[in-house]
């Protein structure tokens, strides 16, 4: 027989001001099983929980119900007061007087006093039928995986395994170091990008903690937090790295040439390569598609037909130490980890869909990322910049921010951050590689908030003496050698003609291919732009709705190296927040299966949000649905959807529910 | 060539080489005329099945209570989509069944010992004729364009135009009628529950009295669980003994989930169904016929 207790919250004025609380008790103590009602000034405060823990136990009750605030607000404070007095902590109830009754009904006694006894009512009927639950324990592996070997992973796998976990960084291409690895140099400061960067990218190769799986990709992710389960393609590299010295006989040697990914199409790489010479590891990969030996493979596959093909091989017979490897294929490596950081980064805008900024179409229309390219001193030109048409010195070069940013009309109506001072940098690193260049910029708005930025734009103005025209170029064509582009400076309320060498258009950012397919295989949210979304944008800015699963840097929206690193160690510091534990408590209020009425028709399973239900084979040969507790968030969809009324959610049982709409209802 | 015969030969073949235990078809019943489901183990028996239009049963019901075994069963088209919506509901293992497909003429109302001349008001609708899944087709397929939705039924427009209250009372007229003996729940192959909702105590919802309010909830509840998934074969209205219109009921759901979603369930087992899933460019309303 439940004996319940109600304990009715004055909350200083906020619920007393308006309820009238002598009543409510009065009325509390006439419902069926309540053997004990009082009413405290602050029922969360210190002698308001003594009087809660005094009153369990003089009163011997077994249930209890608070009338206070929202239960977001103390329930759990309240649970813990429960269980000190030896109450499971699931067989309280609370009823939101204050933000349900008092706060909306303030100037209405009489109906916020019924509504208060209504409210209690149907908790009384609801926690008598409340069972006791217990929590559940789960291991955690303790290991990390980190997806993405940009700044933003490198920082997060180094400080996990730093702090003594051990880490598994995946990385896409063949090498870690990601977009930072391909800028010349970091604003404000001018360091030189890959200086700073290929420290900590050697130190994650050498790390004994860490694991490196470059030329890898995560294709799915089962389990829960603590639990994950990951399959991840290495993909065939052709080379054996535990043979291959790195010596470079054969990426000297490789006769077959094809346009670089990472000097973004400026500059050329051989079918066996490393993408660029800092890379980690610094062993290569042979590109099948390009690689002479796999096209003279392809020919004889498909029928020998028309003139033979080189065989090549020269990799294969000048490697001392026989490292090719033409039998190796690509292989689904599984591995358990407890906690996931995505950092997947980002790519560029693809600014084809300005037709009026001609790039694509004449050779000198560069993104910012190819100039970045052209600018390094390890580019394809050793850091002469020159015009792709007639690999002169260009002398006056136009940029124009925004391709792809702040535009609703392409589907970007968000600002990319860095644009803005990447173009104050190329502009003054222009003037440092050739005092003669001169620097035109055409920006809607130069956004520069941040630790020295402002500075580093005045910078660009006054000592590099760059042009800035608030305005947008209307087109681009051109004449005598020349690019002529013509733009409107609204400030000055005129068009503006300028004959240009070389145009630079500064395209947005926006995030990597395939993040989509990863996010939804971790369950994970993403915006309208496909960006990852946080569990919450201040206050949890790295987590995200899936317990376990964190992110970090451009993979959730634009954001510069700083801010990305500082990510990478927020998140560093969640996971290992969370591999320090051994166990893990389960949310006990998940939702359970009666298996003797489950029809196996798994309705279930495709309204599971959390991916949550698996299915088991009885004994009989029935097929019936299982939860997985680790990852049920109880949101109660697949109880909605049960025709058979098998699904039943703990803490709010159909029982439960019915009484509270019946006592409600009365 | 004759239905009867060419499923009478492919039942032979099917139970003389073992590759199925159970034909599941029609036999002509005890009045001489109407047909009635037959279940024939041995090759001997296999001159017992015939088709014609008074076969209307949905027989793709009674794989339901033969799991375990390899059965091969007679379908119309639109018994076919029941395959399909089992199949989908992971009801029955597809290699288990053998399909017979039949080309569907329609067939006709039924009354003991009366050959029916007049098609059922959903067959003279109805435009498919083929079976939408089948492992041997009897008969010759009939060309079709792209599965378009039927118009609604005329019946189920004219109840649209009633005003509420004469709607309410026809509803009521037809439910103060409903004996409960749930005819329409067991011959139905939607309804798949080791426990019905109608015989749950707790919560109760439908009283065990038998009276308009709790037949209206039992109707009503019923066909919010057959919403999107009611394959309209008719096997509820044949069923049942008192003659509701449970046809104009599912019709009506059906109807409304086809123009909401451009979804007609069974058309493949794959599909998703519309009630339990969102699609990001789902348009409500709006868009081409779409048979998944």
């Amino acid at each position: 027989m439940a004996r319940i207790g109600v304990f009715i919250c004055h909350c200083g004025s906020n619920i007393a001001g308006t309820v009238d609380i002598p009543r409510v008790v009065a009325e509390a103590q006439k419902l069926p099983m309540v053997v004990h009602a009082e009413d405290n000034e602050y029922t969360c405060s210190e002698v308001g929980q003594r009087s809660l823990r005094e009153a369990i136990q003089e009163h011997r009750l077994n249930r209890v119900v608070i009338g206070a605030c929202s239960p977001r607000m103390h329930e759990n404070t309240f649970r813990n007061t429960v269980a000190s007095a030896g109450l499971n902590p699931y067989l309280l109830e609370m009823a939101n007087l204050r933000e349900h009754a008092s706060w909306v009904h303030g100037d209405q006694r009489e109906a916020a006093t019924v509504k208060a006894i209504d409210l209690i009512r149907a908790a009384v009927a609801k926690v008598a039928r409340a069972q006791p639950l217990f929590a559940r324990q789960i291991g955690v592996t303790k290991r990390a995986l980190v997806i993405g070997g940009g700044i933003a992973g490198i920082q997060c796998a180094l400080d996990i395994a730093n702090a003594g976990f051990e880490v598994v960084l995946v990385e896409r291409t063949p090498s870690i170091g990601g977009r930072m690895a391909q800028l010349d140099k970091t604003f404000p400061t001018l360091d030189c990008s890959a200086c700073i960067l290929t420290p900590k990218m050697v130190e994650v190769g050498q790390h004994p903690r860490i694991r490196l799986l470059t030329y890898a990709e995560v294709k799915e992710v089962r389990g829960f937090v603590g639990n994950f389960e990951a399959d991840i393609l290495q993909k065939a590299r052709h080379v054996d790295h535990d043979k291959c010295l790195g010596c470079g006989i054969c990426w000297q040697k490789c006769p077959a040439r094809a346009p670089s990914e990472f000097d973004m199409g400026v500059g050329q790489r051989t079918a066996i390569y490393i993408p660029f010479a800092q890379a980690v590891p610094g062993k290569p990969v042979i590109d099948r598609e390009h690689c002479r030996y796999q096209q003279y493979l392809e020919w004889q596959r498909a029928g020998a037909e028309g003139k033979k093909p080189p065989e090549c091989r020269i990799c294969e017979k000048l490697c001392p130490v026989g490292a090719i490897d033409w039998e190796q294929r690509d292989e689904m490596i599984t591995e358990e980890f407890g906690a996931i950081v995505v950092a997947t980064g980002y790519k560029t805008f693809d600014h084809s869909v300005y037709g009026e900024y001609g790039g694509g179409r004449y050779p000198d229309v560069i993104t910012s990322l190819q100039l970045e390219r052209l600018m390094s001193a390890s580019g394809p030109t050793l850091g002469e910049v020159t015009r792709p048409s007639d690999g002169q010195p260009p002398k006056t070069v136009v940029f124009i921010s925004c391709v792809g940013s702040r535009d609703d009309s392409v589907g970007r109506p968000y600002c990319s951050k860095v644009c803005c001072m990447y173009l104050a940098k190329q502009s003054i690193m222009l003037k440092e590689h050739d005092p003669e260049v001169q620097s035109y910029i055409f920006y809607i708005d130069i956004r520069a908030g941040g630790k020295n930025y402002e500075e580093f734009v005045r910078r660009a103005q006054e000592e590099a003496g760059t042009v800035y025209i608030r305005g947008r170029v209307s087109k681009t064509y051109p004449e005598k050698g020349k690019l002529i582009v013509w733009g409107e400076d609204s400030l000055m309320g005129r068009p503006v003609q300028i004959a240009a060498d070389l145009v630079v258009l500064a395209t947005g950012i926006e995030p990597s291919e395939g993040a989509i397919e990863l996010a939804q295989t971790l369950h994970i949210s993403y915006d309208v732009h496909s960006f990852l979304v946080e569990a919450h944008p201040k206050l949890r800015p790295v987590e995200t709705m899936t317990d376990g699963v964190f992110l970090a840097g451009t993979a959730m929206g634009p954001m510069d190296i700083p801010d990305s690193v500082a990510q990478g160690s927020a998140a560093a510091a969640k996971v290992c927040g969370l591999l320090s534990k051994d166990t893990l408590a389960l949310e006990p209020m998940v939702a359970n299966v009666n298996a003797v009425k489950c029809v196996g028709c798994l309705l279930c399973q495709q309204v599971c949000p959390f991916k949550a239900i698996d299915t088991e084979t009885l004994r009989d040969g029935r097929i019936v649905v299982r939860i997985n507790e680790g990852l049920c968030k109880g949101c109660g969809l697949c109880v909605s959807a049960c025709r058979p009324g098998a699904m039943n959610l703990r803490g709010f049982s159909n029982e439960q529910l019915l009484a509270q709409v019946k006592a409600l209802t009365r | 060539m004759d239905l009867s015969q060419a499923i009478r030969d492919k039942a032979r073949e099917l139970l003389e080489t073992g590759a199925v235990k159970c034909v599941i078809g029609y036999e002509t019943g005890t009045d001489g005329i109407n047909a009635r489901p037959a279940f024939i183990y041995e090759a001997a028996e296999v001159d017992r099945l015939i088709f014609d239009e008074t076969c209307g049963h949905n027989l793709a019901t009674y794989l339901l209570h033969h799991r375990a075994e390899n059965i091969a069963v007679v379908v119309k088209p639109c018994d076919s989509r029941a395959i399909n919506l089992l199949h989908g509901e992971h009801q029955i293992e597809r290699d288990k069944v053998y399909i017979i497909g039949v080309v569907c003429p329609g067939v006709v109302g039924r009354q003991w010992g009366v050959k029916g001349r007049q098609l059922l008001p959903a067959c003279q609708a109805c435009t498919d004729r083929n079976p939408v899944v089948y492992d041997y087709l009897v008969g010759e397929p009939v060309a079709e364009g792209a599965p378009a939705p039927a118009p609604p039924l005329p019946e189920v427009e004219d109840l649209e135009r009633m005003p509420p209250e004469e709607r309410c009372q026809f509803w009521r007229r037809e439910f103060e009628r409903c004996i409960r003996c749930y005819a329409c729940r067991q011959a139905c192959p939607g309804c798949q529950c080791t426990e019905c909702f109608v015989e749950r105590l707790e919560p109760e919802w439908v009283g065990i009295r038998i009276d308009a309010p709790q037949n209206w909830m039992w109707h009503t509840i019923r066909a919010f669980h057959l919403a999107g998934r009611c394959i309209e074969c008719q096997a509820c209205r044949r069923a049942c003994p008192v003659d509701i219109r449970l046809d104009l009921l599912n019709h009506k759901l059906a109807w409304e989930v086809a123009q909401l979603f451009n979804f007609r369930p069974g058309m493949t087992a794959e599909a998703l169904f519309p009630l339990a899933t969102f699609v990001r460019d789902e348009k409500l309303g709006v868009g081409e016929w779409a048979s998944s």
